[in-house]
């Protein structure tokens, strides 16, 4: 039953990309911007939970919540300092909008992988697990404690995410910017406020991410580009700027690939992310969920 | 990136391009004059590869600051076109006089296949897919050990035996390729790609085949960059996926931004200091992503145009204070 076991593995994977997807989707719903440097959100998560863990041995578990509060603090900065002045005062920035973003996300993804890389060290070191790394078998089913626990930790924050969105009052000021800026801000709503407080989430999320795949992925420097490339493929695929779509679209990412792993080629694997994108980009443009809003 | 040249095409651009050009000229003509500073080896061999990567930056600058196009896959074209040299070479022995030639088609059709995708894309989407291809190219080159050695690398044949003549060599290509560029940007087509960065709707709204122009553009920036790249495979006698690192695009994106966005001369300029100061600051401590990284915030946040904008700024208060 190898079937079995490379879905439910599969769909694991998918959790963890969903994490960093969903934050992603948010800054573009809300800015329509991407987020160059999300995948540095993730490193910085991973690097603070072995960080803290190992050298003041601190339980992992009061540990993980410290690594989001990082990744929202970095996320906090970064809208202030550099994403604050695209939609922030008078001047109009229809025109250069796209290409300051791209250019200065970019540029702040290298800028933390080179800062990490020269204050810590290249050398990729590894986070202690949450819970025993021993394979248990469930039936066909291989797992380990870390790999079930962070899953079982993922579920529980994806599902109070939507929860967030959908019933809180400050999810429902999220929607409204995402929906209209102008609008929500004629309501009241103050949409500085509301964009930080994105930044801050999708900074957490996907901090959590690196923490909880620290154990399993050995944080170096530049562990943030793959699971970011991932979540731009997942982004895509979901239909940008629709969360539900974006979680959704990662749960079949992570089983896709690893059929894909198993049934075709170990050493491509990656690249069956890239096929999907350009197969999606061709025949479905609206993403999966059909969303509109993709400006072609 | 810059709002000053929005009036696509008329007679102000054409003087401003004009000057540009000349400009351009200018700065190549006192490249020729370094060598007489008696420099070493080592230090022609950092010019070189500077030139090397002028080119890459002028080629992504025709489609970032020209078309507004924020493609994030120079260094990879530039790292398929080396290694079309280095295969043909490898497998089938081929001279360069083939596989140079080779290489500029095989990275146009490329090109063109990725292009066909991601030019009826807008903004983000553009750049989101030129940024997985550029990953995903250099993860295929560096795994198919039995075909490229993976990241061993592969030798290239060289053309000539001492750095000098390729010196002179790349000065010559960095001529060429301005001269294409503002061919480029003279005729019709250059002010299609204007209209299109400037006002996507409008450009449509006035007939302008937008896809078929952005694809055009992507198929040229493209072929220059794997023309780039196959240059400097074979000064180099080596390409390795390396070449394709998402770090050697963000120093390219840091030259254009740095030299001037939307120019001829901006990447050159930013080319060549970009490059000479991060051999500096490798030899100080191997700091030169974290500074430029920095470097490229600060001018994205305050100073837009550039080094070039800049100077253009200050030519024109002097003009003004000595018609006064």
């Amino acid at each position: 039953m190898l079937f079995l076991d490379l879905t439910v593995n599969g769909l694991i994977m998918g959790l963890f990309y969903a994490l960093m997807a969903v934050g992603l989707s948010m800054i573009f719903g809300v800015l329509r911007i991407i987020n160059f440097a999300h995948g540095e959100f993730f490193m910085i998560g991973a690097y603070t939970y072995a960080l803290i863990a190992t050298s003041f041995g601190i339980n992992p578990w009061f540990t993980l919540p410290l690594a989001a509060l990082g990744g929202a603090i970095l996320g906090l900065v970064v809208e202030r300092l550099l994403i604050r002045p695209l939609y922030d005062g008078y001047r109009s920035w229809s025109f250069v909008k796209d290409e300051y973003a791209v250019v200065v996300t970019f540029a702040l993804s290298l800028l933390l992988i080179h800062l990490v890389d020269k204050v810590i060290g290249p050398s990729p070191f590894m986070g202690p697990s949450l819970f025993s790394m021993q394979r248990i078998s469930i039936g066909p089913i291989m797992l380990n404690g870390q790999k079930l626990i962070s899953s079982g930790v993922s579920i529980f924050l994806l599902i109070s995410l939507a929860i967030f969105i959908k019933k809180s009052l400050w999810g429902k000021q999220i929607q409204a910017v995402a929906q209209n800026r102008f609008g929500a801000a004629l309501a009241g709503i103050d949409p500085v406020k509301t964009t930080a407080l994105i930044f801050a989430i999708a900074g957490g999320l996907a901090a959590l991410s690196g923490a909880l795949l620290s154990p399993i992925v050995n944080p170096s420097p530049d562990i943030g580009s793959f699971p970011a490339i991932k979540s731009y493929v997942i982004v895509v695929l979901g239909g940008l700027g629709s969360i539900w779509g974006s979680m959704f679209a990662a749960l079949i990412l992570g089983v896709l690939e690893s059929y894909f792993a198993v049934y075709v080629s170990y050493d491509y694997r990656d690249a069956f992310g890239l096929l999907i994108l350009i197969c999606v980009l061709i025949f479905r443009p609206n993403g999966l969920a059909g969303m509109k809003g993709r400006e072609i | 990136m810059i709002k000053t040249l929005s009036i696509s095409n008329s007679k102000l651009w054409r003087n401003r391009l004009k000057f540009d050009f000349w400009s351009l000229l200018i700065v190549l003509l006192l490249m020729c004059f370094l060598p007489l500073l008696d420099l070493s080896d080592y230090t022609l061999g950092i010019l070189i590869v500077a030139m090397y990567l002028a080119i890459v930056a002028m080629s992504w600058n025709l489609l970032a600051g020209y078309c507004g196009q924020f493609s994030m896959a120079p260094a990879a074209f530039a790292m398929i076109g080396g290694y079309i040299v280095g295969l043909s070479d490898f497998h089938a022995q081929l001279s360069l006089w083939i596989s140079v030639p080779l290489a500029i088609v095989g990275t146009a059709i490329l090109g063109a296949l990725l292009g066909l995708t991601v030019t009826r894309l807008k903004g983000p989407y553009l750049s989101l897919t030129t940024l997985s291809f550029a990953e995903i190219s250099r993860v295929i080159i560096s795994n198919s050990h039995e075909y490229t050695r993976g990241d061993q690398g592969l030798n290239v044949p060289s053309m000539m035996n001492d750095r000098l003549s390729y010196y002179y060599f790349f000065i010559v290509l960095v001529l060429l390729t301005g001269v294409f560029i503002y061919w480029l940007m003279r005729s019709k087509l250059g002010g299609f790609l204007l209209a299109i960065r400037d006002d996507q709707e409008g450009a449509e709204s006035k007939g302008i085949d937008i896809v078929f122009y952005k694809l055009v553009a992507f198929t040229i920036s493209c072929s220059l960059c794997g023309f780039a790249g196959a240059m400097y495979g074979s000064f180099s006698q080596l390409v390795s996926p390396e070449m394709g690192l998402l770090q050697q695009t963000g120093l390219v994106i840091s030259m254009v931004v740095i030299g001037g966005i939307g120019s001829l001369t901006g990447p050159v300029i930013g080319a060549i200091l970009v490059y000479l100061g991060s051999e500096w600051l490798r030899e100080i401590g191997n700091i030169q992503m974290i500074v430029f990284a920095f470097v490229v915030i600060i001018f994205a946040r305050f100073f837009r145009t550039g080094i070039w904008g800049f100077c253009l700024g200050l030519k024109q208060r002097l003009l003004q204070n000595h018609h006064e």
